[in-house]
């Protein structure tokens, strides 16, 4: 189904509260990511019934509309065409959106920021580093080779010089000049200096500097994130003031100048000895976390994984993964991430596979999909944390599979005790498998995790429950937060609120003459989106029609009928199931009928519900329309 | 008072559609009150709810009474109607 990107473009653009509301603009792989002045002015309702919009999320200041890969783009270019806004970059949404987010955020969010950029890397080196390393296990003549060499040259090449990347990453985050941010990565793991990963066996004193009030040992920072990072902070900052201050006529030597020296300086005395130090901690915090309690530590990391996600704060533990892999070359927390990300796929696959509504079914296969690759964005907010147990049961998911994991120990040909995990981060689910250093294991955690997921998404989770719980006269509050009730008929004597979800339109666009001239009374239609009929208010039934397809209703002297499609009296109640009876006492909210929209379709029907107010001329202040 | 009796050809009886022709031509004729009976159950056929609950379908008979203004006219009106339409 090809979707029409312009008219996609203008409808979101419709529902914005106007130009002036929209500060940026930008997408990535799978989101259109907005922001927005004034939250109160946008119709979000009336966007997630977009089509071709698959959700909707307001977080970190962004308002994020999930579209889809390959399409969003597409959507991109047709809404910056439609709003005559420029393209921004990302990074400006980003900023833009920074200004309104707390600090502790801010900080948990840089290391992503920083993160993101060098996956590609990370991403190459980190699974060709896995392949080349388990060749030699089935054959171990390989692992003589030239080829072997030459291979493991270039797979470690940017693990070897990681501050290198992360500098240059920083720099741009920070806004720093990224040549000078390069200056400094290179400048920490400088050959000269006395590489971190053999320091331990060097043979004799190692040379120290007396600059600073203690000696400072010639080594560099080979496998460290966090001094680098801030140390690309502390020159941007110098640069950026340096650039205020000094005079512009000595400006393009001055600052570059001082900014590399001071930093260097603050680096080597400084920043450097007190970071890596606190890096470690945090190594050891992580590990010693995913392996605490016999991994209750590892399974609450699983089930907490997908919550930052939805935060979009899981790229912060690119520092720990990095961290791990350059000290001890196995990266231990991907498993867990695996099983979490897996597990949101059960959880996913298990909502296509028992949905009816053929909205949600398309929405959700593709996004299991790329689940089970390890994108697990359009499946978490696309699917299972809209419909939240799915999403719930994706945590379970996770947390039994990263219990799983935290056991998983194994010994390789030489009888050495491996700890579970992959030579790479970035990478999770079944892109993961060539990175992992213990195959069937990890295709036993990936059964694990989604399996659980799937078995109680499976069990607990049934496509119409969020609105029966109001019908049992739970608070109302939690269906509302699922599709906030907005009236589409207002008179005197009472409203109607939306009684199937979808688009509402006007009566005289309603596919039938009889409906559309107002000769049954006023009202609306609606195209729906799924396949059921809600009570729009308290009221009294006052007829099920014997095939089902419409059910007329009375409250405070309103007459109402609901009447599902156009001429589908002649399916003879085939495809619809009515849920009360003539006489029956309902709340506002409870469910009424369902229907199947495919099959009216394949009869050759319209499936327009249509939501007449019949007396409306007795009644006065009719009003019609959603509000 | 004047009346007719009629059954029901339209396959789908008396629903939401043709009840609603049926209110509409019923308002054509002001000064009557137009009566539709099915068995002991008896709308006025202005009653657009009213009449679709009485659940009349294909080969129902009803009878149709007018009563005041030129019931004769009226009459003879539905009558041709419920023909062509019903």
């Amino acid at each position: 189904m090809a979707l029409d990107y312009r008219k996609c473009a203008e409808e979101i653009f419709s529902h914005l509260g106007g130009r002036d509301n929209i500060i940026s603009a930008a997408h990535c792989a799978t989101r259109l990511r907005l922001v927005i002045a004034d939250n109160s002015k946008i119709d979000k309702e009336a966007l997630e019934n977009v089509e071709g919009v698959k959700g909707l999320f307001d977080s970190n200041g962004q308002l994020q509309l999930i579209i889809g890969t390959g399409t969003v783009n597409k959507v991109y270019d047709e809404f910056l065409a439609v709003t005559g806004m420029t393209a921004a970059t990302k990074d400006e949404v980003k900023q833009a959106a920074a200004s309104k987010m707390p600090l502790w955020k801010k900080i948990l969010k840089t290391p992503g920021d920083v993160f993101v950029p060098i996956l590609p890397a990370i991403v190459a080196s980190g699974l060709m580093m896995g392949i080349v390393e388990a060749i030699p296990k089935f054959a171990p003549a390989f692992g003589q080779t030239d080829w072997f060499s030459f291979l493991d040259l270039v797979a470690n090449t940017a693990f070897a010089l990681l501050p290198v990347l992360v500098a240059i990453s920083a720099a741009r985050v920070f806004g720093g000049n990224i040549f000078l941010g390069a200056v400094i990565g290179l400048m920490m793991v400088h050959p000269a200096l006395i590489n971190a990963w053999t320091v331990s066996s060097y043979v004799g004193e190692i040379p120290t500097w007396s600059i600073f009030f203690y000696p400072i040992q010639q080594v560099g920072y080979q496998g460290h994130v966090i001094p680098v990072i801030l140390a690309v902070l502390l020159m941007s900052t110098i640069e950026k003031w340096l650039h205020k201050h000094v005079p512009e006529m000595i400006d393009l030597f001055v600052t570059p100048l001082v900014t590399v020296v001071c930093t260097a300086y603050l680096t080597f005395t400084v920043i450097g000895p007190v970071f890596s130090v606190f890096e470690n901690w945090v190594l050891a915090g992580a590990q010693a976390l995913i392996t605490v309690g016999f991994g209750l530590g590892a399974a609450v990391m699983g089930a907490i994984y997908p919550l930052t996600v939805v935060m979009g704060l899981h790229h912060m533990y690119n520092v720990i993964e990095a961290g791990m892999i350059s000290s001890t070359g196995v990266n231990t927390w991907m498993p867990i991430a695996t099983a979490a990300n897996i597990a949101q796929f059960g959880a996913c696959l298990a909502v296509a596979l028992k949905c009816r509504n053929q909205k949600t079914k398309s929405v959700a296969l593709p996004s299991s999909l790329s689940a089970s690759l390890g994108i697990t964005e359009p499946a978490i907010f696309g699917i299972n944390f809209r419909f939240m147990k799915p999403f719930i049961a994706g945590m379970i998911g996770g947390a039994v599979g990263s219990l799983f994991a935290s056991w998983m120990t194994g010994t390789d040909m030489n009888g050495n005790v491996v700890k579970f995990g992959a030579t790479t981060y970035g990478v999770t689910g079944i892109p993961g498998i060539p990175a992992i250093n213990n195959i069937p294991m990890y295709l036993l955690l990936m059964l694990i995790s989604a399996g659980v997921a799937f078995a109680i998404t499976w069990f607990i989770w049934n496509e119409d429950e969020p609105k029966k719980q109001t019908a049992n006269g739970a608070p109302a509050a939690k269906t509302e937060a699922k599709a906030p009730a907005a009236s589409v008929i207002r008179c005197a004597a009472g409203e109607l609120i939306q009684p199937t979800p979808g688009k509402v339109i006007a009566r005289e666009n309603i596919p039938d003459a009889t409906f559309a001239d107002g000769i049954l009374g006023d009202g609306v239609g609606i195209e729906p989106s799924e396949g059921v009929v809600y009570a729009p208010f308290d009221g009294e039934v006052t007829s099920v029609f014997d095939t089902k397809h419409a059910i007329t209703l009375e409250k405070n002297g309103m007459e109402v009928l609901i009447h599902v499609g156009v001429n589908t009296v002649n399916m003879n109640g085939e495809g619809f199931e009515a849920f009360v009876k003539e006489g029956d006492t309902v709340k506002a909210g409870q469910k009424l009928l369902t229907f199947d929209s495919a099959k009216i379709k394949a009869a050759g029907y319209s499936d327009c519900v249509v939501v007449l107010l019949t007396n409306a001329e007795e009644l006065e202040k009719v009003e019609c329309g959603i509000k | 008072m004047k009346s007719f009796e009629y059954t029901i050809t339209d396959p789908v009886g008396i629903h939401a559609r043709p009840a609603g022709i049926l209110v509409k031509e019923v308002k054509g004729f002001a000064g009557s009150t137009v009566t539709i009976q099915k068995g002991e159950k008896s709308v006025n056929a202005l009653k657009l709810m009213a009449l679709m609950q009485m659940g009349i379908k294909q080969g129902d008979t009803v009878t149709v009474s007018v009563e005041g203004g030129d019931e004769e006219a009226v009459c003879a009106a539905l009558e041709s109607f419920f023909k062509a339409n019903l």
